[in-house]
């Protein structure tokens, strides 16, 4: 049993280097993803005690940075689930060093989203009101439904995938954590039984998220699309932001595999190859989201009712006309040309591209959320919001936490899923071969 | 009796179901009551309204506050004194701000820059009431659009519900801010949304809304819609009356007579 294990693992000796060695770089960036937490968690300690108040937010413009994340995170939080199980129904043989990081992203992140919106509740302590007094009429309630079933389903997805890793941990002997890895690998010894069990199971659970997945980022837009609100009160919204969702959500995902492919030297394991297709995708993402970005606006300025007009036209020329083109040039100026050309779709040019589509699609939440507020269909004037320390420490704080948690994570599991690389070096290739031969004429 | 580990998962699994059937039945099938008015017997029936003659309004000596002061004094609403965190359950407006589509290159001389004096709507279709997560707002039988402020979590999905922006939060502690505080009712924390109530307090001890009683040209009007011989049925009989917004299906109670 162990020579087996051995000399699995002696062959993929780089994607347990990083369980095994923490290096002083590790510990650098410990620590400073814990003191940049430290001080999120202070910032928010002031809101709490003082009240909103120390944020930008208004009487006039009163969601701002933090329901912002909240779209943004949540958003992110469907790269896991379409790059690891949609990719995984369609058998793209190329997912499988990329399934779990996308998978962990999914899960962390949306912490971070439900965090949001509880950070910008006026009375923290009675959040759970909501679940005590459900009032099933209001969208936040079916947010709080759809999020809590994508978080269960994907943790599912995630450990499920992990199972067969955890085994092999475990009988490789970890002196301090083989408790650990005894109680979560629930006795997989790896017979061809388990095997069955777990590759339908992961499957069925594969196939459960893809709804429910849809269903997360279409609620978030409908807190948006189901107000009266002009610019908010739009068909076109659910899909709009699911398209959106899985276009920051790839990006965030080409930019950790950049990360993680220097930082843990998996550059034989994350190949260019990877960045090629997920750009490609990136790619239709970037085109997809351009069509629906001139589908909402074209027809409400063709549309020209003065109460749209006024929204529209502080963000196309007016107030918040610099955001606004700052947003379009980072989604589709930018990466569009990156990314269209195979020449620039390598792993410089994609990650150029994902990092300038993050930073552009946070604004464009911004600024679908921020201007809808500048006025309400009557105008009042003096509504300038100008989010202060206390919002940007706690986003900084979010990231800086999402990343540390990435990072404990790849202190005890390998990130890159052994398992796969270990079956798509054998079983699969004779798979896809004869995938192949059904394909054509006998 | 041999038990399996799968087999074990199968019995606990189903016996938590069946557990669960009878609690979760209940919740689901459950049919809340509807909260009970202060003086039910009362205010059943009656459909609360009123009419603002902003003829009379205008009238009124320049920079007259009557209406606007006593509120804010006995709802023990904060000056907090700038305008981003301002919070205000009756105010004004200028009139073209008001209704923009009764404004036209014609009667601006007339009519732009009048204030008109506003305060929530007490629609009788509220959407603001739709959005609440924890039913913290609520349309009460007399249709007052009521704020619990110990059930708000301060959210402020009602702000972003509610299209003239009647709404307001408390962004910090309002008591520091509270000049003298009407120990008759109720100061606010911070992190809760309130607005106009319609002065559903002083309605149960059978007194007229404090603003009503305040103005001096008469010109606010308050009464019961369901009463055909109420004052508001007959201010409003035969008139032309505004709304705002009525397009939007709020069908708001605070009518404008001009």
């Amino acid at each position: 049993m162990v020579n087996k294990e051995q000399i699995l693992v002696d062959k993929e000796i780089p994607l347990l280097e990083h369980v095994r060695r923490s290096g002083k770089g590790f510990y650098i960036t410990v620590s400073i993803l814990t003191a940049l937490v430290l001080w999120g968690i202070y910032a928010y300690l002031t809101q709490y005690r003082i009240g909103l108040g120390v944020t930008g937010l208004s009487r006039q413009i009163f969601w701002g940075v933090y329901i912002t994340n909240f779209v943004f995170f949540i958003g992110i939080s469907h790269a896991g689930t379409f790059i690891s199980a949609v990719l995984r129904v369609v058998k793209a043989e190329w997912r499988r060093p990329i399934s779990r990081l996308s998978e962990l992203t999914t899960v962390f992140i949306l912490f971070f989203g439900v965090g949001s919106v509880l950070i910008d509740l006026g009375r923290p302590d009675r959040m759970l009101y909501a679940i005590r007094y459900a009032h099933f009429r209001s969208p936040l309630l079916w947010d709080v439904c759809s999020i809590g079933t994508y978080l269960t389903v994907s943790s599912i997805c995630l450990y499920l995938a992990l199972i067969p890793d955890i085994a092999l941990m475990r009988d490789l002997g970890m002196k301090k954590r083989q408790w650990l890895y005894e109680i979560l690998s629930l006795g997989f010894t790896g017979t061809e039984r388990q095997w069955h069990r777990l590759e339908k199971a992961i499957l069925y659970v594969s196939i459960l998220v893809i709804p429910v997945m849809i269903t997360v980022h279409t609620v978030v837009s409908y807190v948006f699309a189901m107000t009266i609100q002009p610019m908010w009160h739009s068909a076109i919204f659910g899909p709009y932001f699911v398209a959106g969702a899985l276009f920051s959500g790839v990006a965030t995902v080409i930019t950790i595999m950049a990360i993680l492919r220097k930082v843990y030297h998996l550059e034989d394991y994350l190949k260019p190859i990877h960045f090629y297709n997920l750009g490609t995708l990136l790619l239709a993402m970037t085109l997809l989201w351009l069509y629906f970005t001139l589908g909402e606006y074209v027809t409400t300025l063709y549309g020209n009712e003065p109460s749209q007009m006024s929204i529209f036209w502080s963000k196309l020329t007016g107030q918040y006309a610099p955001l606004f083109w700052l947003h379009f040039a980072l989604c589709f100026v930018i990466p569009f040309p990156i990314l269209a050309n195979p020449k620039t779709r390598t792993i410089k040019g994609t990650l150029i591209a994902s990092i300038s589509i993050n930073i552009g699609m946070w604004l464009e939440r911004f600024v679908i959320i921020v201007p809808t507020l500048t006025r309400q269909r009557i105008p009042i004037e003096g509504a300038i919001y100008i989010p202060t320390w206390v919002e940007w420490s706690i986003l900084l704080g979010c990231l800086s936490f999402f990343s540390l948690l990435y990072v404990i994570f790849t202190k005890f599991f390998p990130i890159i899923p052994i398992w796969e690389i270990h079956e798509g070096r054998g079983k699969s290739i004779m798979e896809v071969r004869k995938r192949i031969q059904s394909y054509l004429p006998d | 009796m041999e038990i399996s580990r799968r087999g074990f998962l199968k019995i606990s699994g189903l016996t938590f179901l069946g557990l669960m059937a009878k609690p979760g039945w209940e919740v689901v099938s459950q049919i809340k009551p509807i909260e009970p008015s202060p003086a039910p017997n009362y205010f059943s029936g009656k459909k609360w309204a009123m009419a603002i003659d902003l003829r009379k309004c205008w009238e009124a000596q320049e920079g007259c506050k009557e209406c606007l002061d006593v509120c804010h004094r006995i709802h023990n609403v904060p000056s907090i004194g700038y305008l981003k965190e301002e919070i205000k359950w009756i105010w004004t407006i200028p009139y073209e701000k008001a209704f923009p589509e009764h404004i036209h290159d014609f009667n601006q001389e007339e009519y732009k820059g009048k204030s008109v004096v506003v305060l929530c709507n007490q629609c009788d279709d509220p959407p603001c009431i739709r959005y609440c997560p924890t039913r913290a707002t609520w349309k009460r039988e007399d249709g007052i659009v009521m704020m619990d402020f110990h059930r708000c979590i301060g959210c402020r999905y009602c702000m972003a519900g509610c299209p003239y922006g009647s709404r307001s939060f408390n962004w910090r502690d309002p008591r520091p801010f509270i000049k003298k505080v009407n120990l008759e009712f109720p100061t606010r924390t911070k992190g809760v949304v309130e607005k106009c109530n319609f002065c559903e307090e002083r309605l149960v001890q059978g007194l007229l809304p404090a603003c009503v009683e305040a103005c001096k040209e008469k010109a606010l009007i308050f009464g019961d819609l369901n009463d055909p011989h109420s004052e508001i049925r007959r201010t409003l009989n035969g008139r032309h009356v505004l709304q705002r917004q009525p397009e939007l299906g709020t069908k708001p109670k605070v009518f404008y007579i001009v």
